[in-house]
């Protein structure tokens, strides 16, 4: 059997919803799979396509989430809360150890594709200060000492 | 010394609750069965007994809400499980769905059959990808057990927008659509999702459920305090000792917390100021901490118990750094539908930072407070009052420290602040269309 | 949903009774309380409560609430901004924010003086700002069309224009992107928003972000003049108001009849007036002077021709009509043929059906009914757009619409609407028995009127004639038809003849000029004389002479639309030159027949042969349906369709795009909404033949062929292909379409190309 096409598998997930525009999110996250970590034009017009809405709609949904991109990402995605509680325990020391190691500002992707870093909002692990989610996986308990084996593990993976 | 008192989260310290062999080992989905010889009603009725209220930050009778669902619609009926816990502070759903998946579900379930519903959706935070996968192979599990009996359970991830916590927003992402709250009434139990009859409740709220009907509704309205019944799981962060969940009866003081079961402040550093409940709400000083961690009490020095959660904030922190933080990251959540928080969160920035940098003059903080005045109990949701409320409360009691700002041309802590220049998404680069200065 | 119930609200200590469950909004209105509002719009769905500005108190309540999403419950006991002082604060703190990111460019923006904001500001805004940081700043404005300007710095995010083009247009097209302080209306990659209704985004903006290309910067609002009228470019008659300034048409708005339009235009009765203003306008009367070449006459030699022309033809008189004239306009041309000359030969825009009256609805009950059926070949938005709006916002609002088309939920073949009524009249169809039982049901008949008996057939089975809330609509093709034929009627005895040998021919209007059967009568007729605004009409040499005619923008007098109710058009402008009654009335009178220069005058004469006699001016601003006639005995006689004949396997449906036409064609903002070169394809058909979307392939019948674009539409029937009837020439009937190899990929703007 051939691997589902990209239509296929969002009418798929469509079909556990009573109404298929709820499945807008799903879609959206698998295009950005399917497309490298973000959602180039082409990606809403896919999304739009399997489901019956327009390009339109899905950019408009997408644009209103943290973690739809909309312009090209880096292999790896680090993430690092600087909410208040991550904060006080030193996330700055964290994300700025992160900049000096990839040499680029949060928001930006280093030069050769591999890693774009970000900051971000409380991401529920505020008692384990400071969270690093590095593609989706939280690290707790993370201090700026720990960054440059975190970043040699990137770099080899 | 209070002890923990573990009912969400009993028994997984000691095994592995994420297997549901494990999880029927400690009486795991016992409860369920007992439940289904019940009639509806007679669960509905212990849960208004327990006095069970929302652990999601609105402490709403639990039970109370169930009886509001409309009947004889026509349409089905709903439970939503609202697990998109982003209110900073907050971490104790992550505990719960990592660590006892199968409670959760098995609260689904029993409540389900309460309310006579077919259909759960679980909403879960899309950035909880750990809990995800816990979920998901714990509800392959039940389905192979043969549990859901035609209930299905549909875990639905969001994808990074603090206001889908809001019950409203929530159903219109679920919906596929913006997370942007809708206007109340009508409400989700008359015209919820899909414009059906809707329950909506937070994680922990549900994941008690089975417990309460063990217990029974008397033995688990005895725990806590008379207004606050039962246990909760306390978050604690900030700088202590040992930050984590803690669960424990309703009722012990934020000192206890904060000394007794979190081993203290983090080199032993003076306590400056503790924000209960989650950012959302106003701030206590050190003298406050005596408070009792109940719905009344906290009432009473003007704040809320939110999701349960204490953060702890020693003597480095300056207050103004910390009302600049948070408003940027209520700046940042805000949905952009209704007016004053749009607009209002974004002068509040534009007003710290200027405080901040010790150029503000004395008229500025007043307008800063009146801007959070003209924000409050004005907007479509509550997510503008979560801004404003903190903010004024750190003018408020900390007045000498904002005002030091003023007078000194700068930030007393002179670059010695624990939240130091602190980066916020606000700033964030982005090669988006986005309006130009809009953050400054 | 307001019910007959009556409930006592109390507004600032003023006690009202209105119906229980009405808008607050509404309600305050009503006690003479005007409560402020920017998001709130009651045709774009439920109230949102966005914008905050509506704060109210209301007895019971703690906090401040959104007027415009409470209703009116009894008891209820209100305050606003104007009694009570929380209110005010509050609504003076939503003012100051809206205005904290809004520039003050007020003396330069279009809106100024029209502007709700500005009014607000006005009356109760702060003085001075307290706002000391740079505002959002933009790049302004941005084209989102090219009939639309975006300002984003103005925008004040109302949500207004999004929820048009999600929930009512339902385009998707226009739509509110990023989150919070980011917020900010766009299109998709900043296309065009190309959508046939997307003008109404600028009037629905309540301060100047959303403009008119056309209009900006045109004219301030005290120095405009607003002209009550209806729309003349399709069977809906859209009531408007023509904005004029110095005696040119500068913007058209729309003017809500809650029964017609409900405030909604198409894209093409908004922006097509400029063709008032077109190169290549006839302003004088003009006279063939060589086989190809005219020459510019003087009106006294024009009418001499004239004159000159048809006695010649000595009664041989035939007269072509477009269906774009007034009621008065065709009734003079009739009169002057008929009675002055003796002529009953007549070329028709189209056929008229009275026998649907009985069954005669307003276009507001599609969007009240339970369930709606819509049978035909034609896209409902093609034809009659405004009818597409009202077909959804029936869906919306729960009623069950049904498509029985070529491309419908229930697909039915070209040319199958009649057998489609046949089918729902019998007993026990399944839908036909839910209309039956619906309180409110109706039939929407969009295409060619073959076999339209069945459809009177099936409303008298299913009995619609007793019930109010019920009817069928059939959508024609012209503007005004219907009016036409009632004109010509009234003009004399008896019915229309075939003319066995034309003497000379009488064209009046572009369009009758342009149809081809018209242009073959005109190659065996002895002379001709037209009636055109623009010179293209009447290239070709067919034509003896020119007499200049006038746009609905610059006529006064009555139109007929599709429900058959009868509206007031008024002249906006003064044409260029006399127009068609005017001269026709001197014309008549050289042949001894009385046609007064005056619409009302001729109004009346109609009037009282075909209008019961009501006068031009109880027609009214707002006009009224006339009643049902009773249901005729012999509704139920239906011919059987036709099947086209022709050399391929494929039916080809033609439609005429809502943008096509003389005036849309002189409008070059308006040519973004062309269709695009191509033909929609059945899934099935293509896969057959290989054809996948985006191909160019080669539609052609007995010879003759087209090149255009491929587009596979699931949804349309096997055996039927569909195209603009500018896309494919004299292609009609049976077609073959094939791909065509190595063939480039046709870009959407080509040129189709015709070849023998
Ligand atoms: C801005 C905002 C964010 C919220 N976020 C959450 C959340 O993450 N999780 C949650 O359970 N409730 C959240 N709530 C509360 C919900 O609206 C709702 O009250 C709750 O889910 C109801 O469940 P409960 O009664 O079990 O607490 C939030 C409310 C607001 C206004
Ligand atoms: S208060 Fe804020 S988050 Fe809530 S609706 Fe208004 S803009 Fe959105
Ligand atoms: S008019 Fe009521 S909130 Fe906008």
């Amino acid at each position: 059997m051939s691997a589902p096409s990209f239509a296929e598998e969002v009418r798929e997930i469509a079909a556990q919803y009573p109404q298929s525009r709820s499945a807008v999110l799903p879609a959206l996250r698998l295009a950005q799979e399917r497309h490298g970590g973000w959602l180039p034009p082409a990606a809403f017009e896919e999304v739009g396509e399997a489901l019956g809405l327009t390009p339109a709609y899905c950019l408009s949904v997408a644009s209103f989430y943290d973690m739809f991109h909309l312009e090209p990402v880096g292999r790896h995605l680090v993430e690092v809360c600087t909410n208040i509680c991550c904060g006080l325990e030193g996330a700055q020391g964290v994300l700025e150890a992160f900049e000096r190691e990839l040499g680029v500002a949060p928001g930006e992707t280093t030069e050769d594709g591999s890693v774009t870093l970000r900051a971000v909002e409380c991401l529920g692990g505020c008692g384990w200060a400071t969270i690093v989610a590095i593609d989706d996986r939280q690290r707790r308990a993370v201090k700026a000492a720990d960054v440059p084996a975190l970043v040699e593990e990137l770099r080899g993976a | 010394m209070p002890e923990l008192h573990q009912l969400v989260l009993a028994g997984a310290d000691e095994r592995d609750l994420t297997r549901i062999d494990e999880y029927r080992a400690v009486g795991g989905y016992a409860q369920l069965e007992r439940a289904r010889g019940l009639e509806p009603q007679a669960i509905l009725d212990q849960l208004q007994a327990s006095n069970l209220r929302g652990r999601g930050g609105a402490f709403f009778p639990t039970g109370r809400k169930a009886s509001f669902l409309a009947k004889g619609t026509g349409k089905p009926t709903y439970l939503v499980v609202n697990a998109d816990e982003s209110e900073p502070g907050t971490f104790k759903d992550h505990e719960i769905l990592l660590r006892v998946p199968h409670r959760l579900i098995e609260g689904c379930l029993v409540t389900a059959h309460a309310i006579g519903s077919q259909n759960v959706f679980v909403y879960l935070r899309g950035e909880y990808l750990d809990c995800f996968e816990v979920l998901r192979a714990a509800l392959e599990e039940v389905h192979a057990a043969a549990l859901l009996r035609g209930v299905t359970i549909v875990v639905h991830r969001g994808a990074g927008a603090y206001i889908c916590g809001e019950e409203l927003a929530l159903l219109e992402s679920l919906e596929g659509k913006r997370g942007q709250p809708r206007s109340k009434p009508p409400f989700p139990a008359v015209t919820g999702l899909y414009a059906a009859p809707t329950l909506i409740n937070n994680v922990e709220t549900i994941a008690t459920v089975p417990k309460i009907l063990e217990l029974g509704a008397a033995e688990f309205a005895a725990l806590g305090t008379p207004d606050s019944t039962g246990t909760r799981v306390f978050c604690l962060s900030g700088n202590v000792v040992g930050g984590g969940n803690y669960e424990l009866p309703m009722g012990i003081t934020i000192r206890e917390l904060i000394y007794d079961v979190g081993g203290g402040m983090a080199e032993g550093r003076p306590l400056k100021a503790v924000i209960p409940g989650g950012s959302s709400f106003p701030i206590l000083t050190a003298d406050e901490i005596d408070t009792p961690l109940s719905y009344d009490a906290l009432a009473k020095v003007g704040t809320f118990l939110g999701s349960g959660v204490v953060i702890a904030i020693d003597d480095r922190c300056c207050m103004v750094q910390l009302g600049l933080r948070v408003a940027q990251f209520y700046m940042h959540e805000s949905c952009g539908k209704c007016t004053p928080c749009r607009e209002g969160t974004r002068w509040m920035v534009q007003l710290l930072r200027k405080i901040e940098a010790g150029e503000a003059s004395q008229g500025e903080l007043d307008l800063l407070l009146s801007v959070c005045d003209r924000i409050l109990g004005k907007c479509l949701c509550p997510l503008g009052d979560a801004a404003a409320m903190p903010i004024a409360s750190y003018v408020d009691k900390f007045r000498a420290e904002f005002q030091a700002h003023l007078d000194e041309g700068g930030c007393p802590f002179a670059g010695e602040s624990s939240l130091e220049d602190l980066f916020a998404p606000v700033d964030q680069h982005t090669q988006q269309p986005v309006a130009v200065g809009v953050s400054t | 949903m307001a019910s007959s119930e009556l409930v006592t609200v109390v507004v600032d200590g003023r006690s009202v009774q209105v119906p229980k469950g009405i808008g607050l909004v509404e309600t305050a209105l009503a006690a003479g309380v005007e409560i402020p509002v920017f998001c709130y719009e009651p045709r774009l769905g439920a109230a949102i409560g966005a914008c905050r500005m509506c704060l109210c108190e209301v007895e019971g309540m703690p906090k401040l609430q959104a007027a415009c999403t409470m209703t009116a419950q009894d008891g209820m006991v209100v305050r606003t901004a104007q009694t009570s002082e929380k209110a005010s604060e509050g609504q003076e703190a939503v003012l100051e924010f809206i205005l904290v990111n809004h520039p003050l460019d007020c003396p330069v923006c279009d809106k100024g003086g029209e502007c709700p904001l500005q009014d607000l500001t006005f009356r109760w805004g702060p003085g001075n700002t307290r706002m000391t940081f740079p505002k959002r700043t933009f790049d302004k404005p941005i084209p989102i069309s090219p009939t639309i300007a975006l300002d984003r710095e103005r925008c004040i995010l109302c949500y207004r224009c999004t929820r048009f083009s999600d929930g009512v247009a339902e385009d998707g097209q226009l739509i509110a992107r990023n989150r919070g302080a980011q917020s900010m209306i766009a299109t998709f990659e900043d296309l065009p928003y190309r959508a046939p209704f997307s003008g109404n985004v600028i009037e629905l903006c309540p301060v100047g972000a959303l403009t008119s290309t056309q209009y900006r910067f045109l004219a301030r609002p005290w120095e405009i003049q607003n002209t009550p009228s209806v729309c003349g470019l399709c069977p809906v008659g859209c009531n408007i108001h023509a904005t004029t300034r110095e005696g040119k048409v500068k913007r058209i708005l729309s003017r809500n009849h809650p029964e017609v339009d409900q405030g909604w235009l198409c894209d093409k009765g908004r922006f097509a007036f400029p063709h008032l203003y077109a190169d290549d306008r006839i302003v004088d009367p003009l006279r063939r002077a060589g086989r190809r070449r005219f020459e510019e006459i003087s009106w006294e030699d024009a009418l001499d021709e004239a004159e000159r022309l048809i006695r010649g033809a000595e009664g041989r008189v035939l007269l072509a009509l477009s269906g774009s004239e007034t009621v008065e306009q065709a009734y003079a041309l009739s009169k002057l043929a008929r009675q002055g000359l003796g002529s009953d030969a007549v070329v028709m825009p189209e056929p008229t059906f009275a026998e649907l009256d009985a069954f005669r609805a307003p276009l507001s009950a599609i969007g009240a009914a339970e369930i709606v059926v819509v049978v035909g070949d034609q896209p409902v938005a093609e034809r009659a757009p405004v009818v597409d709006l009202w077909i959804r916002g029936a869906r919306r609002a729960g009623a069950e619409v049904l498509e029985v088309t070529p491309s419908g939920d229930i697909q039915a073949p070209p040319g199958g609407a009649p057998e489609a009524c046949r089918a729902l009249a019998r007993d026990h169809d399944e839908v036909g028995t839910r209309l039956r039982e619906a309180q409110r049901a109706v039939v929407v008949w969009s295409g060619s009127p073959q076999g339209i008996g069945q459809l009177a057939a099936l409303a008298s089975t299913l009995g619609f004639g007793g019930k109010p809330g019920s009817g069928v609509f059939y959508l024609p093709a012209t503007p005004n038809g219907r009016g036409v034929a009632e004109a010509w009627a009234a003009a004399g005895e008896g019915g229309a003849t075939q003319p066995t040998h034309v003497g000379v021919l009488l064209i009046s209007g572009d369009e009758a000029a342009s149809d081809p059967q018209v242009r073959d009568l005109a190659n065996r007729a002895e002379s001709v004389i037209a009636t055109t605004m623009f010179r293209p009409s009447v290239s070709g040499g067919f034509v003896d002479l020119v007499l200049p005619g006038t746009s609905y923008l610059e006529r006064d007098g009555t139109f007929v639309n599709l429900e058959g109710r009868l509206q007031r058009a008024r002249r906006a402008v003064i044409p260029p030159g006399p127009d068609e009654l005017a001269w026709t009335a001197q014309l008549a009178a050289r042949f001894g027949v009385e046609v007064s220069p005056y619409p009302a005058k001729v109004f009346e004469e109609v009037s009282a042969i075909a209008y019961g006699g009501v006068s031009y001016g109880a027609v009214g601003e707002r006009a009224e349906l006339v009643e049902r006639p009773p249901v005729p005995a012999s509704a139920g006689a239906g011919t059987a369709p036709r099947r086209s004949a022709g050399g391929g396997p494929l039916q080809l449906l033609r439609y005429r795009p809502l943008f096509s036409g003389p005036a849309v064609e002189r409008v070059p903002e308006l040519q973004f909404q062309r269709p695009e070169a191509e033909v929609e394809l059945a899934a099935q058909d293509a896969q057959v033949r290989g054809i996948s979307s985006g191909d160019p392939v080669r539609v052609s019948s007995n010879g003759t062929s087209v090149e255009l674009r491929a587009r596979v539409n699931p949804r349309l029937v096997a055996g039927a292909v569909r195209a603009a009837i500018e896309h494919v020439g004299a292609l009609a009937g049976g077609v073959e379409v094939s791909r065509v190899s190595g063939g480039r990929k046709v870009s959407g703007d080509a040129e189709p190309e015709a070849s023998q």
